[in-house]
C-alpha cells in the first residue's frame, strides 16, 4: 500500500471527533475505538516491513506536498529502527487504552480523555515517521499539549503542578530543538535529516558543534537525563497510570530516538573523528552512568510506589544515553557499520517500553485495587491479587535485567558493545564498570519493590476485600506480560528489523 | 489593464454602505426579524465588498507580468509621478483580502455582542465599515500623502469604537490615544514635509528613485527618524506603546479584536511599506541595528508587562505589545524570508489576538476579569476556554498551531540576516511567553471555581469564535495556503533594487 504511512497520521486524525460522540454514550466504546485506531496504525506499520527488509536501502519513503516556501515536503519514512520502535508504540497505546476502561471507570470527561489520548497517538507514531526536521518538530510538540491536559485533568494530588512542569521543562528543551533545526535550514538550506546529514559535512565544525549541542541538550530534557530530569518524577506518578505508561514508554524514549537520529545519525558525522566528537561522546557516557547511578539508588529508597518506577525510568534512560555514547565516533573505511551497541540500545528502548509499561500499568493495577501509594503499608498482596503479583514480577524482574525476560537481551547487547569499543578507547572501562554495578542496584530496588508489596503480612485491611483486577486491566497485563517473555525468548525479530540499518 | 474604478471599487462600496446602514437599520428595528435582516445585510455587504477585492485581485494577476509598484492614476499627465493617488502591488493585494476576510468574522461577531437592541449600534457598524475602508485606502494608497490621510483616519477614527460604551476609563484612555496620534501626526508631516523638499515628491516610486540619487544624507536622516518615530508611535513599539494596553483594556472587546486584528496589523504595514519600500534603498541610510534593538526591546517589555498583569484581557493587549516586536524582528531582517513571515504573521497575529479578544469578550460578558475569577472556568464555560487555549498556544508558537509558524520564519529569518542575537532574545521570551500563558490555562483548569453556577454560553459568540481557531489551526498545519499568496509578493522583491 502506498499510503500506509499517510493514513497513520490520517487515522487518528479523523478518528478523533467520533472517539468523542462515541465517549459521549459509552466510555469503553470509545476506548475500544482508540485501540482499533492503534491497532490499525500497527497493520499499517507492518506493511511497511516487507520493504524495509527487502528493499536495496532497506527504507520506505512518501513524500508529499506541505511547505514548498521552507524547502520541506511532509515526507513519512520508516527504516528498521523507526518501524520497529514505532510498532511498540501501538502496542502501548492499544494496552494503554484498554486499561483505561476499568482504571478510569467512574471519573468524569471521559470523552475528552479518550480524544485526547487520540489526539497524543498522532505525535507518539508520527515523531518516528518521519525524516523531515520540520514535521519532526511539529509531532515533538504535538506530544506535549494533549498529555499536559491528560496529567492535570486525570491526575493525583496536585495534577496541574506537576504537569505544568512537564510543560515547561519539556517545551523550554524543545526551544533548544528548534534553534538546532533552525540553524540547520540556515546553514544547510535543506530541512530533510538525510539531505542535511550531507550538506552539514561542508559546513565549518565549530557551528555544527553548537548544533550538535543545542540539539542534544534539548533532547536530554525529554529524555529526563539527570540533571534536567526535574519533571519526571512528578509528571511520571502524578498522571494516571495509563499515561504514565506511555510517558516511560515512548515519550521519554523520544528523546533517546531524537538523539540517535538526529544529533547523531545527522549531525554528529560532520564533527566525527575530530577531539571534540570522542569529547562529547565520553560526555554522554558519563551523564548516562550519573543517571543510571542517581536513579537506581533514588528508587531503592524511595517508598510511594510510582515514584520508585518513575525513578527506574531515570536509570534505564541512563543506560540508553550510555549506549548511545557507544556511537562509532570515527568511520570505518568510510562507512558508520552498527554496532552490537547500538543494537542493544535500540532493542533496550523496545524492551524497556514494554516492560515499564507492564511495570506502571501493574502499580496502577494495586492502587486501584488497594487505594494505597505508600509501598510500608501494603504487604502479602501476592495472595490476594495472584494476575498482579504475576505481571508486577514479571515486569520488575526484566527491569531488573534477569534472564528471561526482555531487557535482559538488550542490556547484555550494550555491554558487548562496551567491551567491542573499550577495545578502541580505553575511556569507557570505567563508565561501564559503573554500569554493571548499576544493574546490582537495579536488582536490589526491583527485589525490594516486590518484597514490600507482594510478599510479607498483609497489613490492615480496610471495609471492602482487596480483589484482583477486574478483566479489562488484565487483557492489557497479559499483553504485555506475553510480550516481555516472548522479546526476552525471541528478539530476533525486532534485531533483524534494527539490524538493517545502516547509518552512513 | 487594472482601471482606478477595479481599485476604488472596494473602498466606495464599503463607505457607501456604512453610510446606508443607519437608515438600513431604521427600518429592520421596525420588522420581526431582527436578527435575521441584521445578518443578511452585512452579508450582502461584504458579498458585495469581497467581490469588489477578488475582482481587484483577478484583474491584477491576469497582467501580463505583475509588476511592483503599478502606479494607478486618473490621468496621464507628467504631473502623474508627482502624486498618484493609488498603486498596487502584491502586498496591497493580500492586505486588501486579509483584511476583508478578518473584518467580516469580527463584525459578525460584534453583531451579536452588542446585541442589535443597543440604540447607537448601527453608528458602530457603521464606522467598523468606514475604518474597513480606510484601511484599504491605505494599503492601496501610492503616495506618501494619500497614505498619510488614509491611515489617520483610520487610525484616529478607531477612538470611536474604543469609547463606545462611555466609561471613564474608556474616556481616560481614548484621550491618551488620541494625544498620541495627534503627536504621531505632527511628527510624520514634518518629515514628509522634509522628504518632499529633498525629492520634489510624494510618489512611491519618485521619492524612492530620488533617494537612490541622493548625494547627501543628513537631512534623510533627520527626516527618516521624524517619519520612523511617527509611525512607531501609532504601532505601539516601546518606548511609545504605553496607550495600547490601557486602549484595548477600556475598549469593548469587540472593538479590541477589531483594532487588534486590522488597525494594527495596518500600522505594520504602513512601517514596511514607508521603512522597507520606500526609504531605504540600499546603502543610503542603516537603520536596521536601530530597529532591532527597538525589536528587542518591545519583545522584553511586552512580556515582562504581561507577566504582571492580573487582568486577563489587559495581559491579552500586553502580548499585543509583545507581538508588535516579534513583527518588527521580521521587519528588521530584510529579506525574501523575513518578508514572508512578517505577512504571515500578519495574519495569524491578527486572527489570534482577535480570537482571544473575542472568547475573553464572551468571559468578561459573565463578570470574570481577574485571574482568580478565571479559576474553574475550564468547567464552567469549556468552549470560550478551549478557543483561549487555542489562542494561548498559538501566541506561544506551538506548532501545529499557526504562531508557531509565524515565529519560526520571523526568527530564521533573523538568522539569516546576521542577527541570531534578536532571534535568540526572541525565543526566549517565547519560553517565557509560554510559562506566563500557562498559569492563565491552570487558573482555567487546574483551580476549582468559586461556585457551581452553571453557564450556557452564548453559541451564536461561538460560531464565529470558531471559525478563527479552525483558521488557526488549518492555516499553521498547512501554511502553503498563505504562502501561495505570499509568493508574488516575494517574487516581486527582486524587481525593486
Amino acid at each position: 500500500m502506498s499510503y500506509a504511512l499517510l493514513l497513520i497520521f490520517l487515522l487518528p486524525t479523523l478518528g478523533i471527533p467520533f472517539v468523542y460522540l462515541t465517549g459521549k454514550k459509552s466510555p469503553k466504546a470509545a476506548a475500544i475505538l482508540v485501540a482499533l485506531i492503534a491497532f490499525a496504525n500497527m497493520a499499517l506499520l507492518f506493511t511497511t516491513v516487507p520493504t524495509v527488509l527487502n528493499s536495496p536501502n532497506h527504507e520506505y519513503i512518501e513524500s508529499y506536498y506541505w511547505i514548498p516556501i521552507l524547502e520541506s515536503e511532509f515526507t513519512l519514512f520508516v527504516d528498521g529502527v523507526s518501524v520497529s520502535i514505532a510498532i511498540i508504540t501501538t502496542v502501548l497505546i492499544i494496552v494503554a487504552a484498554l486499561f483505561s476502561i476499568n482504571y478510569m471507570e467512574g471519573k468524569s470527561n471521559l470523552a475528552v480523555y479518550y480524544s485526547l489520548l487520540t489526539l497524543l497517538s498522532i505525535g507518539l507514531v508520527g515523531v518516528f515517521i518521519t525524516s523531515n526536521l520540520l514535521l519532526f518538530y511539529f509531532c515533538w510538540e504535538l506530544m506535549l499539549v494533549p498529555a499536559y491536559f491528560i496529567i492535570g485533568g486525570w491526575g493525583y494530588r496536585d495534577p496541574y503542578r506537576a504537569a505544568f512542569k512537564f510543560f515547561i521543562f519539556t517545551h523550554a528543551g524543545a526551544v533548544f530543538v528548534l534553534l538546532g533545526i533552525g540553524a540547520i535550514y540556515m546553514v544547510t538550506g535543506v530541512t530533510d535529516m538525510f539531505q542535511a546529514q550531507a550538506a552539514l559535512m561542508t559546513v565549518s565544525p565549530d557551528l555544527v558543534r553548537w548544533i550538535l549541542l543545542s540539539l542534544t541538550a534539548g533532547f536530554a530534557v525529554k529524555m529526563a537525563v539527570v540533571p534536567v530530569h526535574m519533571w519526571l518524577p512528578d509528571a511520571h506518578s502524578e498522571a494516571p497510570s495509563p499515561m504514565s505508561a506511555l510517558l516511560s514508554g515512548v515519550i521519554i524514549s523520544a528523546g533517546a530516538y531524537a538523539i540517535l537520529r538526529l544529533s547523531l545519525a545527522t549531525v554528529f558525522p560532520a564533527v566525527m573523528g575530530t577531539a571534540f566528537g570522542s569529547d562529547f561522546m565520553h560526555g554522554l557516557a558519563i551523564f548516562g552512568v550519573i543517571s543510571a547511578f542517581f536513579g537506581s539508588l533514588i528508587a531503592l529508597v524511595e517508598t510511594d510506589i510510582k515514584r520508585i518506577i518513575a525513578y527506574s525510568s531515570i536509570a534505564h534512560m541512563g543506560y540508553v544515553l550510555f549506549g548511545l555514547s557507544l556511537f562509532p565516533s570515527a568511520p570505518i573505511a568510510g562507512t558508520v557499520v552498527i554496532t552490537a551497541a547500538i543494537t542493544g540500545t535500540v532493542l533496550h528502548l523496545i524492551t524497556h517500553a514494554v516492560s515499564k509499561g507492564l511495570f506502571f500499568l501493574s502499580a496502577g493495577a494495586i492502587m486501584h485495587q488497594t487505594e494505597v501509594r505508600d509501598i510500608r503499608e501494603m504487604g502479602g498482596l501476592a495472595g490476594k491479587m495472584p494476575f498482579t503479583a504475576t505481571a508486577s514480577a514479571t515486569a520488575a524482574l526484566s527491569i531488573a535485567g534477569t534472564p528471561p525476560f526482555a531487557c535482559f537481551i538488550s542490556e547484555f547487547l550494550i555491554f558487548v558493545g562496551a567491551f567491542e569499543v573499550i577495545n578502541t578507547d580505553g575511556f569507557f572501562l570505567l563508565p561501564t564498570a559503573f554500569m554493571l554495578v548499576a544493574t546490582v542496584i537495579s536488582l536490589a530496588y526491583s527485589l525490594r519493590y516486590l518484597s514490600h508489596v507482594f510478599l510479607g503480612q498483609a497489613k490492615s485491611e480496610g471495609e471492602k476485600p482487596i480483589l484482583d483486577v477486574p478483566n479489562w486491566m488484565k487483557l492489557a497485563m497479559a499483553i504485555l506480560v506475553i510480550l516481555v517473555i516472548v522479546l526476552g525468548i525471541w528478539p530476533t525479530f525486532f534485531i533483524h528489523l534494527i539490524n538493517t540499518v545502516q547509518f552512513i | 489593464m487594472v482601471e482606478i474604478w477595479d481599485v476604488a471599487l472596494p473602498i466606495i462600496s464599503l463607505v457607501t454602505f456604512a453610510f446606508l446602514t443607519i437608515p438600513v437599520f431604521k427600518v429592520i428595528r421596525r420588522s420581526q426579524h431582527k436578527t435575521a435582516l441584521t445578518l443578511a445585510w452585512f452579508s450582502t455587504v461584504f458579498i458585495v465588498s469581497g467581490a469588489a477585492v477578488a475582482n481587484l485581485t483577478a484583474k491584477y494577476y491576469s497582467l501580463p507580468s505583475p509588476q511592483p509598484f503599478l502606479n494607478i492614476t486618473s490621468t496621464d499627465t507628467s504631473s502623474a509621478t508627482l502624486s498618484s493617488a493609488f498603486m498596487i502591488d502584491a502586498i496591497s493585494i493580500y492586505m486588501a483580502v486579509m483584511f476583508i476576510a478578518v473584518s467580516a468574522v469580527v463584525l459578525f461577531y460584534s453583531i451579536f455582542y452588542l446585541g442589535s437592541k443597543e440604540r447607537p449600534s448601527e453608528r458602530y457598524f457603521a464606522i467598523m465599515l468606514m475604518l474597513t475602508a480606510a484601511l484599504m485606502g491605505t494599503v492601496f494608497s501610492g503616495d506618501l500623502l494619500t497614505l498619510f490621510i488614509f491611515w489617520e483616519a483610520a487610525a484616529a477614527g478607531s477612538s470611536f469604537l474604543m469609547i463606545y460604551r462611555k466609561t471613564p476609563e474608556a474616556l481616560n484612555s481614548t484621550l491618551k490615544y488620541l494625544v498620541m496620534i495627534i503627536i504621531a501626526s505632527a511628527f510624520i508631516v514634518f518629515g514628509l514635509s522634509l522628504i518632499y523638499s529633498l525629492t520634489g515628491s510624494l510618489n512611491f516610486w519618485a521619492v524612492r528613485e530620488a533617494l537612490m540619487a541622493l548625494g547627501d544624507n543628513h537631512l534623510l536622516l533627520v527626516a527618516f527618524i521624524f517619519i520612523a518615530t511617527g509611525y512607531s508611535i501609532e504601532a505601539a513599539i516601546v518606548p511609545f506603546h504605553f496607550w495600547l494596553p490601557d486602549a484595548y483594556t477600556a475598549a469593548p472587546s469587540s472593538s479590541s479584536a477589531f483594532l487588534s486584528a486590522l488597525i494594527d496589523q495596518g500600522s505594520y504595514y504602513v512601517l514596511i511599506r514607508v521603512l522597507v519600500f520606500i526609504l531605504t534603498p540600499p546603502d543610503v541610510l542603516n537603520w536596521t541595528f536601530m530597529l532591532a534593538v527597538l525589536a528587542a526591546l518591545t519583545m522584553i517589555v511586552g512580556n515582562l508587562f504581561a507577566l504582571i498583569q492580573d487582568n486577563v484581557k489587559r495581559l491579552i493587549a500586553n502580548i499585543c505589545v509583545a507581538d508588535v516586536g516579534y513583527n518588527l524582528v521580521g521587519i528588521t531582517s530584510v529579506t525574501a524570508l523575513g518578508l514572508t513571515g512578517n505577512l504571515y504573521f500578519f495574519l495569524m497575529g491578527g486572527i489570534t489576538t482577535a480570537l482571544s479578544f473575542m472568547a475573553i469578550g464572551i468571559i468578561n460578558h459573565y463578570g470574570f476579569k481577574t485571574l482568580e475569577d478565571f479559576s474553574g472556568l475550564g468547567k464552567k464555560m469549556p468552549f470560550a476556554s478551549l478557543a483561549l487555549v487555542i489562542a494561548g498556544l498559538s501566541f506561544a508558537g506551538v506548532p501545529p498551531f499557526g504562531g508557531f509558524m509565524a515565529k519560526y520564519l520571523v526568527f530564521t529569518a533573523a538568522i539569516q540576516a546576521n542577527l541570531s542575537w534578536l532571534a535568540v532574545i526572541g525565543v526566549l521570551t517565547s519560553v517565557l511567553q509560554t510559562a506566563y500563558l500557562f498559569r492563565l490555562v491552570n487558573y482555567m483548569y487546574a483551580k476549582n471555581p468559586r461556585d457551581e453556577t452553571k453557564i450556557k454560553e452564548p453559541k451564536r459568540l461561538l460560531i464565529p469564535i470558531f471559525i478563527l481557531a479552525a483558521a488557526i489551526i488549518i492555516l499553521g498545519l498547512y501554511p502553503q495556503i498563505v504562502f501561495n499568496l505570499i509568493d508574488p509578493v516575494v517574487k516581486q522583491l527582486q524587481f525593486i533594487p
